[in-house]
Order: C-alpha cells, then sequence, then structure tokens
C-alpha cells in the first residue's frame, strides 16, 4: 500500500469514552477503508477482513499484555491473567481447551432446557405485577448469574455471593486497574476459596454438574491440576456472568427498536435461536475482539509490525452492507455468522450454554411482556470495550 | 471411519484441529484441510472434534 493510502486511512479514537462503534464516523470508515488507525492501533471494520483476522495465526489473542499495561506485573491478579486459557496461547493453550472441552459439550445442555425456562419464568414472576421493572437488575442479572449456579451445580440463592466477586473482578478491566486492584485481588481471593470448596467436594462426591466434570477431566493420562482448576472455574464464573447479563440487556434495546419483531418472537418461540444470533450480530455485547500481531507481515498491502494491536470490531462487520442485505434486523433473515464469540483457537468455550439460555429466555419475555418500552432513564457502559446496560428501567403491558 | 466437513458451514475457526490434529488441519491460508477416511483409531479425537466445532459442520459416518 502507498504511503497516501496509509495516511487518508481513517482514524478512530477508541480510547475517547464518548467513542461509540455504533457511531456515523465508524460508518463512514467502513465505507472509505477496510481498517483505520486508533488510538491504540488498528481498527479493522468490515466483514470479510474481520472475519480473515479472527482466525489468523500471526495473531495472539490481544488482552494477555492488560495487567502489565497498567503497571500490575506481579501477584494474585496477574497470575490468574497469565494462566487463563483466555491469554494461552500454542500448545499450552491447545491441552487446556482439550480438558476443558467436554464440559461444555453442545449434548450436555439440552437437559438444561427446562431449567433455564423455569428460571426465566420465576425471575418475570417477580415483577409482571408491576407492570415494569429494573430489566438490569432483576432479569438479566439474576438469569446470567443462576445459570451459573445450575452448571456449577450450586444453591441458586448463593448467586449474589458470586455476582458480587464477578462485578469486583470486573473492575481490572477498567482502565482504573491499578488503584482498584486490591478489591479485584480481595474478590478473586473469595472466589478461589469458593472454587477450592467445590472443588474438595465434587473430588469426594462427583456428580454430573460442571465442576465434576472438570475435575473428572482426563486426557491422555493427564489431568487439570489443582491450580489451573481454579483459575479455569474463576475466568468460567466471570466470563459468563457479565457478557450474559449485558447481552440479554442489549436484546432488549433492540427488540425495544423493532417491536414487530418482538411480536413475531412471541408468536414464533421457535425464532429464539435466531433472534439471539440476529442480536449478536447487530448489537454485541463484545464491541470489539483484540488481537496482536506476533510477527512483521503485510495484510493486503498493509505493513502490520509484530506487537500492533488489532480491534476487530463485531458490530460494524455484522452490519457491514457488503454482505448484510435486506432489513436491519429481521429474525427470519439467512445472516452470515456474526462475530459476537470471537472466534478461532479463542472461540467462546461458553457459547452453546450461552446460545442455549439467551434463546430460551428471550422468547418467554416476548410472550409476557408485550409492548415494552423505556421507563424512566436508562444508564448504559460505553459503547466500546464491552458494553451493556448499568440501569435499564421498562414498562410493558402484561401477556 | 468416514467423516465429512460441510464446507458450507466451516468457518475455519480450527477447533477440530486442536481436538484431532491428526485428521483436521489449518493449510497455510488457515483454510481446513482433512482426512475423509482416517483410521478407526482416531475415532475418540474425531467425535470430539465434532462435538466441540462451533457450527457444527463436522458429520461421522453417515450412509
Amino acid at each position: 500500500m502507498s504511503t497516501d493510502q496509509l495516511t487518508d486511512a481513517p482514524f478512530l479514537n477508541l480510547a475517547d469514552p464518548t467513542f461509540s462503534v455504533q457511531s456515523d464516523a465508524v460508518r463512514q470508515a467502513r465505507e472509505a477503508s477496510w481498517f483505520a488507525h486508533t488510538s491504540y492501533g488498528l481498527a479493522v471494520l468490515r466483514y470479510d477482513e474481520v472475519s480473515k483476522l479472527m482466525k489468523d495465526r500471526r495473531l495472539r489473542q490481544g488482552s494477555w499484555a492488560w495487567p502489565a499495561h497498567n503497571g500490575v506485573n506481579e501477584g494474585p491478579f496477574a497470575h490468574w491473567w497469565s494462566s487463563a486459557l483466555l491469554n494461552l496461547e500454542g500448545d499450552d493453550h491447545h491441552r487446556l481447551r482439550r480438558l476443558m472441552n467436554p464440559a461444555f459439550s453442545p449434548k450436555l445442555i439440552g437437559g438444561l432446557v427446562p431449567r433455564f425456562q423455569a428460571l426465566a419464568n420465576e425471575l418475570i414472576d417477580g415483577f409482571h405485577e408491576r407492570g415494569r421493572c429494573d430489566f438490569a437488575s432483576e432479569f438479566a442479572e439474576p438469569y446470567a448469574a443462576r445459570v451459573i449456579a445450575i452448571m456449577l451445580g450450586i444453591p441458586e440463592g448463593e448467586w449474589k455471593k458470586i455476582a458480587a466477586w464477578s462485578n469486583d473482578i470486573g473492575l481490572a478491566l477498567g482502565v482504573t486497574l491499578k488503584q482498584d486492584l486490591a478489591k479485584v485481588e480481595a474478590a478473586l481471593e473469595g472466589l478461589y476459596e469458593y472454587a477450592d470448596e467445590l472443588i474438595a467436594d465434587r473430588r469426594k462426591n462427583p456428580g454430573d454438574d460442571f465442576v465434576s466434570r472438570l475435575v473428572l477431566a482426563e486426557r491422555d493420562g493427564e489431568h487439570l491440576s489443582h491450580d489451573e482448576l481454579r483459575v479455569s472455574l474463576v475466568l468460567l464464573i466471570f466470563g459468563g456472568m457479565d457478557t450474559t447479563r449485558n447481552q440479554l440487556g442489549l436484546a432488549l434495546q433492540t427488540f425495544m427498536k423493532y417491536p414487530d419483531q418482538w411480536k413475531l418472537l412471541a408468536e414464533r418461540p421457535e425464532l429464539g435461536k435466531a433472534a439471539v444470533e440476529e442480536v449478536m450480530r447487530v448489537n454485541p455485547t463484545v464491541t470489539w475482539v483484540t488481537r496482536e500481531a506476533l510477527e512483521d507481515f503485510e495484510y493486503q498491502g498493509l505493513e502490520i509490525k509484530a506487537g500492533t494491536t488489532i480491534h476487530l470490531l463485531s458490530e460494524s462487520a455484522g452490519t457491514d452492507p457488503r454482505v448484510i442485505e435486506g432489513e436491519p434486523f429481521d429474525l427470519t433473515a439467512e445472516r452470515v455468522p456474526h462475530f459476537g464469540f470471537g472466534g478461532g483457537a479463542h472461540h467462546c468455550l461458553g457459547h452453546f450454554v450461552a446460545r442455549s439460555d439467551m434463546s430460551e429466555a428471550l422468547p418467554l419475555l416476548a410472550q409476557r411482556l408485550k409492548n415494552p418500552t423505556i421507563d424512566g432513564i436508562a444508564t448504559w457502559l460505553p459503547l466500546s470495550g464491552n458494553t451493556g446496560p448499568i440501569f435499564l428501567p421498562i414498562a410493558f403491558e402484561r401477556g | 471411519m468416514d467423516v465429512r466437513v460441510d464446507y458450507g458451514m466451516c468457518q475455519d475457526h480450527g477447533q477440530c484441529a486442536i481436538a484431532a490434529p491428526k485428521v483436521f488441519q489449518m493449510d497455510d491460508d488457515g483454510k481446513l484441510v482433512y482426512d475423509k477416511h482416517p483410521d478407526d483409531s482416531q475415532r475418540d479425537e474425531v467425535e470430539e472434534a465434532a462435538d466441540v466445532c462451533p457450527v457444527q459442520a463436522i458429520f461421522l459416518d453417515e450412509s
């Protein structure tokens, strides 16, 4: 690529708190170029390039150096982060992934569907009479947390404890990590102790829950070590909680924009699966997936240097007019796959669970919460990084 | 055993190549290549690959 084209490529300031992945600036940049320069590396904007770079083996998962970037080089958080599956590569990653995969098998999810449905209905019962609720705290959060409790085989009443630790660990993803470190590490310690008790219990009394499956996981005579087990359990709790909570809130936001599609979902609950895919295509909680170049290489004429951070913009790719035609949001349309679960070696491990639990919840919500509208002032995380509602007051007609 | 990958569904995530590297590999362009008739000794690995495929595009022993 010529120097002119390089300097002509658009610039997006991803670090600006008012930056939005859904802004006109991103749309215009996507028309001008497949990539943009940013305040921190590159942003990739179009479907085909995001799809290819997501799986390109010259790139590693991009968040591994996050603690070090924020001045945290040692201690429990740095250890947890660097040993977690998300941040491992190559043989270390593959060994751990293979030991963990069977616990997430799609074969094991079917039996949980009635529990997901019962949970969704119980939570809706809690506010249905009122005709209004804070969807974030009264549905999305307890649903996400209690699904995790079901998976772990712990009493569902314990969800608040798990959710509080998980929220505190979430502070580690903010730029104030260093100031919040004591709180993050206290939460990590709490979750580790909880995980240790669970592991010890399942070693003695194995069941068919997911912790037992991880404890018993074996391949070629190898097992997960105790440290791997506790690190992984904390990652799974943390990774499954906020993402599902946020994605459910974002789903409701999208459906409020397209009320005909909400009515359609209520009439045709079998569209629940399509609803999850379509929402994650146009309004994903993970607004970008990061990668880091392992070597110098050229891609479509662009020189990419080793160490460059590359943001793969999932919503921009998912709404790219080069691959998406027709109505902007349509549960009955045939669509290309979205990137809401990332892709490649680091493709979300829990996606079968997430797809199943959300595809059960959404049609039940559509049937019982008719014509939902915003009822007050909703507050949202920035439309960048991992996004979602903080407070989502809605009113609805009872169905 | 007989293995078939639906290339219309395959997204080249490469999870199968992690699960059963002797049967599934990613080529230099990141595209999946695989052995359509692997030895029966690979059955556990191939079943695991089919199970973990994010788009469920791997099919075994169809007749």
